[in-house]
């Protein structure tokens, strides 16, 4: 069990490290979570449970998609535009501690139609996406912590929000593994650097090996959309020779001390290095992709072309095997990209740059096969208020009620769980806090969260850290 | 919301369910009412008929021992028996008989707003209260006579102190031993006793090349160099290593080595995270560490300018200052200066600074204290809060939408206290004279929006909720007019003015309306920018003061894709609400030129010409402006006052005050007196570092032990806890620790005790018995192998490359830095003076395992991950030190023969020279590329990039 694995012994396992990579056969990639095995500790772990799931992509809509505008259905919206009515906003709450100030309500700028076999309504905010509703799986009734975007951030991706901790995706390669050997196991395409950072995607007390790494990032060309230092400035035969004077340098040492595991662990993460340089450039490379791909993903046309590239990117490390995978919609500044607060319509422009790439994934993912056990989860850090703010043209910060939508996995397709009230401001039915979303998709992938824990400085941490029950109704 | 509150209406049924049911049971006694007064009987009538069923469907859920059997027990109350409530919970207890006014349970009846409020589903309905307050009043009679379930939760008090960590520390018996001749020092004989014990021997000592690497890096975070190595190794006077000992202590690298383990224990940071704002003077305190370590500054006395600097007695002003800057370890923590709840925050930085300092200086865990009990160290919610009421009396942020840290100013010497008074007389006076001329300027006039500048917006194109009528009455605006909310539908019109900005920055923003007596003298304008909203409140009464027409709202950061708008509101408004314009108008060190327009076309005279040069002399002064001495640090709060217990962490749920003070567990001697007027941050800190304290002493011993040794005899460093290990030798510690304290807390000394043992002068290369025996090393009978940190693997490359740029001191980063995504730098000084920027460290330092910035890290991590080998052998910064160093080496040795080229390289980077079979295999690859620069180049990138050189053996 991880529990029973101190600290101690866990940095030493990760310090033979990619060591025995090279002896890592299949004994290591049976490997039950947590089993103190002596070998590599990315190697493809069993999981507690019969997964539905192996991998995770996470479409990231930085700054909170108002859910009211896209895919939570509230007509008293538009009867009651204008009113001013009592609501408990969440700033005002966590200001004052005030419950009840007046606020107008502001109907939705999008037209809501109904969609799909399933009926399911859903605004022309995303008319590509709409296409799929009977693929997705939505949850109305989110709820999370932190009403700005920094804490609401490291919260939806920590579990925490201020506090250091592991993100999810590290925690999901330190339960599972990786059965890749030649890319990361955690790969966050295009992340933000502001409103925590590299702490979205960082390990915390977790070891190093687990923690993100980063294709580019937010605002960046698509040129940058590659692993750090892969590139070396010397000529190929330079390179090997160099390469070959290390590699001999170290086989010396080695036959001096022979079975001297760090020195070895240090050997081989040149000869993991290697390969990496070798085999990763072609995995991140979308040249080879067909012209219909590429269209399909809405790559070449200026509103698409840049999400359009972070998807198909997120498709072929899918197809790699890498465990998880962001890809981040978003900028590098403290109101990201969807976070609207006095120009709503701007949700349209920013709609344009994300329906077409996302239809084009679910679409390649499903003719793939790929969709089955992979986990697409769409959405933000949190949502927004039905009420205009401050009575003007946008929609304020709303960690109340949200929502959000998962496909494939063994998430129910067509189908929608939990409901907010009738202004979509605050959720009543089928609470489902984001503790519990953690919770919800660690057991699609086979953890349980109770489970998956570490220990750090005398106490066993976890992803929901006390809390988050695994929302069954939303599961096949 | 508009909802019905159900619950309510339920509970209120249930209510009289029970109200039924109690009825039936027994008889119409109840129904006519007893008063309290007859006697004791009718007290338990009454609490049968009343008070239990009420207790029971209300309160015994969560208070009973059948709640605490489920884990469902909240806030350690128990009101299933008389001992329950008399004893309380987590805020004391519960029920004052005969006071209902004093009775912390009849008190969350009553719902009071930001009280304990109880039931959590609703307040009962009036009857019930009452029934509550008749039966406090009668005595509460309580007939249940059963114990508390309850269990100590943790370690208790008394068992505590039994427990190693909690002991007094005291001098050892010095052991007795079979091998008399194999220690050298003290501390050698409590190791050996360890070893003869299990009957194992310790290996030999270490070759002299290699020991002297190992304490060069150890002391100084550097290698010696080639000469160096051969003259240690050459020299046979057996006092050698000792003079070597010495220089390396004397030298000013070893406090830019031992500052930096210093400051992973205060998780030492130039910025924070969330917005990524730069902390501009935390570099101060990392300088005055690096200076008081230079001095062997006592750490007690470092403690003690840390915790409470800013209370200290001074004469000189230079000891004020230093006093001063070391209270900025408090203020370092990586904060959320965004949360909303700012009580919330303002706990939160209390915790940050209990964490940092209880791991850090203690090796104890007591933030676990802050909701409940410690689950296993003897460390009570009281205590937490004793601590944190201290704490709590030190004002550590301004709170604001975005809360910032506090800088303080610092004492400055005559000379340049003038020269700023001189600066600031200036700038006033330039700005009245501006001001004075702008004034003149005024007049009525249509102004074209083409001669304005900066970003303008006029009426037309704001956002209007409501109607807003047009207008160009008054003759004097901008544009083609202004608009207004015809003093009509108060709170209902809104108008938003969205700018577009060229880049991030800081602008003014201005508004323009038009005034009037018919106007309303207080308009609410509201600014939003990246850091939140900034309500103003204008008298459109008055002409705008600046030129008649406009208003300045203020200086603000705005971020091209963030929010940057104005929202001008009708609502609590009288009188007619205008507006004209608003301006966004680049500004200070961040003015983004733009394309110039021209200024006011009716102001094209000779005082405007006046006012364009006086207003280019204002800036050329601002930008040359004299540095302001300030350091990061607290202050004292105006109310000074305990804290009381926050139940389950939480700020909404206040329990009883606790007096303040320190760890009971850890508590020898007289308990430190708390004074009404100061904090107590002083008399805190002279506990910690009392003789008598039983931790501090111990933690310290045992960090430089382990940042010599690479294990601690602890080897959980920041834990001392019962989740912690036990000391592997329990009288080494408290030998070490009592050497220590009665040295005046030296840290040189302490570190020339250990590095002068047998101990630390042995191979780390393991016998075959010692590895079978003892596989961790935890009886030391070898030195540990070790890695090289992150900074002594750059700061090696850049000496070695003859390239570390030797400057101390001062911020790395340029002055009016504002945040620190995406910051580079191509500093050449040693490591710690790059800026710790928790959203841009240094590559290297972030591929090698620096230190998390955020807590306390008093052994870092150390793993082995293929981006480290990507690093060595793609960045260029390795490939660029090894091509320097190849360069100076054909410097310095232009006539070499290729063999002893290698042998030459081998020494400088790994402090030894090379097999036979290594030379052969750099000669081959010299064969292949031929003898160049390059091929010199590529042997000294293999030896940084090899496992060697990470390695100290």
């Amino acid at each position: 069990m991880l529990q029973t694995l101190s600290r101690r012994e866990w940095l030493s396992l990760s310090s033979c490290g990619f060591g025995s990579l090279a002896l890592t056969g299949l004994e290591a990639r049976n490997q039950t979570i947590g089993k103190p095995a002596n070998i590599n500790p990315l190697a493809a772990k069993l999981p507690h449970l019969s997964p539905k799931a192996k991998r995770v992509i996470f479409l990231f809509m930085q700054g909170g998609v108002s859910q009211v505008d896209s895919f939570d259905y509230k007509p008293r919206l538009v009867a009651d535009d204008g009113k001013m009515l009592s609501f408990d906003d969440a700033r005002v709450i966590a200001k004052t501690g005030m419950r009840g100030s007046s606020q107008r309500i502001m109907k939705p700028l999008w037209k809501f139609a109904q969609h799909g076999q399933c009926g399911r309504f859903a605004s022309d905010l995303f008319p590509e996406m709409n296409r799929f509703v009977d693929d997705l799986c939505f949850i109305h009734s989110m709820q999370t912590e932190g009403v700005a975007h920094g804490p609401a951030t490291l919260f939806l991706h920590c579990g925490a929000t201020n506090s250091v901790r592991p993100s999810m995706g590290s925690w999901v390669l330190y339960g599972l593994g990786s059965p890749n050997e030649t890319l990361p196991g955690f790969v966050t395409i295009g992340p933000s650097s502001g409103n925590g950072g590299p702490r979205n995607f960082g390990n915390a007390f977790l070891p190093a090996i687990y923690q993100g790494t980063p294709l580019g990032k937010a605002g960046g060309s698509p040129g940058d959309m590659t692993i750090k230092n892969l590139q070396s400035r010397l000529s190929g035969k330079a390179q090997a020779d160099r390469f070959g004077l290390l590699k001999e340098l170290h086989a010396q040492r080695l036959s001096e001390t022979p079975g001297d595991s760090e020195l070895e662990a240090i050997a081989n993460s040149y000869e993991l290095a290697w390969r990496m340089q070798a085999g990763a450039p072609g995995a991140l490379d979308l040249a080879g992709e067909s012209r219909p791909t590429l269209a399909r993903y809405g790559i070449g046309e200026k509103a698409t072309d840049s999400f359009g590239r972070q998807c198909l990117m997120a498709r072929r490390l899918c197809e790699q095997g890498v465990r998880f995978i962001q890809v981040t919609y978003g900028d590098n500044s403290a109101n990201p990209a969807w976070d609207q607060h006095s120009d709503l319509p701007k949700h349209g422009f920013h709609a344009r740059a994300v329906d077409r790439p996302i239809a084009g994934l679910l679409a390649d993912l499903k003719e793939r096969g790929l969709l089955e056990d992979t986990i697409v989860w769409w959405g933000g850090e949190f949502g927004r208020t039905p009420y205009a703010e401050k009575n003007g043209t946008g929609r304020d910060h709303n960690p109340g009620g949200f929502t959000v939508w998962l496909a494939g996995g063994g998430f129910k397709p067509g189908f929608a769980h939990g409901a907010t009230d009738d202004f979509g401001a605050a959720a009543m039915e089928g609470k489902v806090h984001m503790h519990d979303l953690h919770a919800t998709i660690l057991h699609q992938l086979g953890i349980e969260h109770e489970r998956l824990t570490f220990r750090y400085a005398g106490r066993d941490f976890r992803l929901t850290d006390v809390h988050g029950k695994v929302v069954n109704e939303v599961i096949g | 919301m508009g909802m019905p509150n159900l619950l309510g209406n339920r509970q209120g049924a249930l209510w009289a369910l029970g109200l039924l049911i109690l009825l039936a049971r027994s008889g119409s006694q109840i129904a006519s009412g007893i008063p309290p007064s007859q006697g004791e009987a009718h007290g338990k009538v009454f609490f049968e008929a009343k008070i239990r069923p009420l207790l029971e469907l209300h309160c015994l859920p969560c208070h009973s021992a059948e709640a605490f059997a489920k884990n469902k027990l909240k806030g350690g109350l128990f009101l299933d028996s008389r001992e329950g409530w008399t004893r309380g919970g987590d805020s004391g207890p519960s029920l004052i008989p005969g006071s209902p006014a004093a009775s912390l349970l009849f008190k969350a009846l009553q719902y009071h707003q930001g009280e304990l409020n109880m039931p959590p589903k609703g307040k009962l309905p009036p009857q019930a209260i009452r029934d509550f307050e008749t039966w406090i009043r009668m005595g509460a009679p309580d007939p249940r006579e059963g114990k508390i379930a309850k269990k100590q939760l943790g370690m208790t008090l008394e068992k505590g102190r039994a427990f190693w960590s909690y002991r007094p520390i005291q001098r050892p018996p010095v052991p007795v031993l079979k091998n008399r001749d194999w220690a050298l020092t003290t501390l050698d004989r409590f190791l050996l006793k360890g070893l003869e014990d299990k009957g194992l021997t310790p290996v030999g000592d270490s070759d002299k090349a290699t020991l002297l690497r190992r304490v060069s890096f150890d002391l100084i975070g550097l290698p010696p160099t080639k000469e160096q190595l051969q003259k240690f190794v050459n020299n046979p006077d057996p006092k050698a290593f000792e003079s070597v000992v010495d220089q390396l202590l004397g030298d000013y690298a070893f406090a830019e080595r031992w500052a930096r383990h210093w400051l992973d224990i205060s998780r030492y940071g130039d910025s924070v995270t969330l917005r990524g704002f730069v902390y501009p003077q935390a570099w101060r305190y990392r300088d005055y560490v690096i200076e008081s370590i230079h001095n062997d500054v006592p750490i007690n006395q470092i403690i003690r300018e840390q915790i409470a600097g800013d209370l200290l007695p001074f004469e000189k002003d230079a000891t004020r200052s230093k006093n001063l800057i070391a209270t900025t370890y408090l203020a370092l923590g990586n904060t959320n200066l965004e949360e909303q709840d700012k009580g919330q925050l303002r706990m939160d930085v209390v915790d940050e600074m209990l964490d940092v300092l209880c791991k850090g200086l203690l090796g104890q865990t007591v933030t676990c204290a802050r909701c409940h009990d410690h689950k296993f160290d003897p460390i009570p919610t009281a205590d937490y809060y004793a601590l944190a009421g201290i704490f709590r009396n030190a004002k550590a942020m301004e709170h604001d939408n975005v809360s910032k840290w506090i800088e303080v100013p610092l004492p400055m010497n005559p000379a340049k206290a003038m020269e700023l008074s001189q600066h600031d007389f200036q700038v006033a006076d330039l700005e009245r004279q501006i001001k004075a001329l702008k004034g003149k300027e005024e007049g009525k006039g249509i102004v074209p929006i083409s001669t304005l500048p900066g970003i303008v917006i006029d009426d037309e194109k704001a956002t209007k909720v409501g109607v807003w009528q047009h207008s160009n009455h008054s003759m004097n605006f901008i544009g083609s007019g202004y608009v207004h909310d015809q003093n009509a539908d108060k709170g209902k019109k809104t108008l938003s003015f969205t700018a577009e900005l060229p880049e991030n920055g800081k602008y003014e923003v201005r508004l323009a309306y038009s005034p009037g007596t018919n106007r309303s003298s207080a308009v609410s304008v509201s600014v939003f920018s990246p850091g939140g909203e900034k309500v103003h409140t204008i008298d459109m009464t008055k002409p705008g003061p600046i030129g008649g027409l406009f208003v300045s709202l203020g200086e603000y950061h705005f971020e091209k894709s963030g929010q940057s708008f104005v929202l001008l509101s009708n609502e609590n408004s009288k009188g007619h609400v205008t507006a004209d314009a608003v301006m966004f108008l680049p500004v200070g060190d961040n003015a983004i030129p733009l394309p110039k327009q021209g200024g006011l076309t009716r102001a094209k005279t000779t005082a405007n010409l006046q006012i364009k040069d006086l207003e280019q002399q204002l800036k050329s002064l601002r930008a040359n402006a004299p540095d302001r001495p300030m350091a990061m640090g607290v202050v004292e709060e105006k109310t000074i006052e305990d804290a009381r217990i926050h139940i389950r962490g939480l700020g909404s749920n206040l329990g009883r005050p606790v007096p303040r003070g320190v760890l009971q567990v850890a508590l020898y001697g007289k308990a430190p007196l708390f004074p009404k007027e100061k904090s107590g941050r002083l008399e805190l800190a002279d506990w910690i570092v009392s003789p008598q304290n039983p931790l501090t002493g111990r933690v310290m011993a045992n960090r430089i032990w382990t940042w010599l040794m690479g294990h601690g005899i602890v080897r959980t460093v920041d834990n001392f806890g019962t989740t912690g290990e036990p000391p592997t030798h329990p009288e080494l510690l408290d030998f070490l620790s009592m050497e220590f304290l009665d040295k005046g807390w030296s840290l040189k000394s302490l570190v020339r005790q250990i590095v002068l043992s047998r101990a630390y002068r042995l191979s780390s290369v393991a016998s075959k018995e010692l590895t079978k025996a003892d596989p961790e090393n935890r009886l030391w009978g070898r030195s540990m192998r070790k890695r090289l940190d992150a900074e002594e693997i750059r700061d090696a490359m850049l000496w070695i490359a003859g390239n570390l740029d030797p400057a101390r001191g001062g911020p790395g980063f340029p002055k009016n830095l504002e945040t620190d995504y995406g910051f580079l730098t191509n500093s050449k000084r040693r490591s710690i003076y790059l800026p710790a920027f928790r959203n841009s460290l240094p590559e290297i330092l972030e591929v090698f395992d620096f230190p998390d910035t955020s807590v306390v890290m008093g052994k870092r991590n150390q793993t082995i991950v293929a981006h480290q080998a990507l690093y060595m052998l793609n960045a260029p910064f390795p490939a660029g030190q090894a091509n320097l160093a190849a360069r100076l080496d054909r410097v310095k040795q232009p006539d070499l023969d290729p063999v002893r080229r290698i042998q030459s390289a081998y020494v400088r980077v790994l402090g030894h020279p090379p097999t036979l079979a290594e030379t052969q295999v750099a000669l081959r690859y010299f064969q292949i590329s031929g003898d160049s620069t390059q091929a010199l180049e590529a042997l000294y990138h293999a030896l940084f990039a090899s496992a060697e050189f990470r390695l100290l053996h």
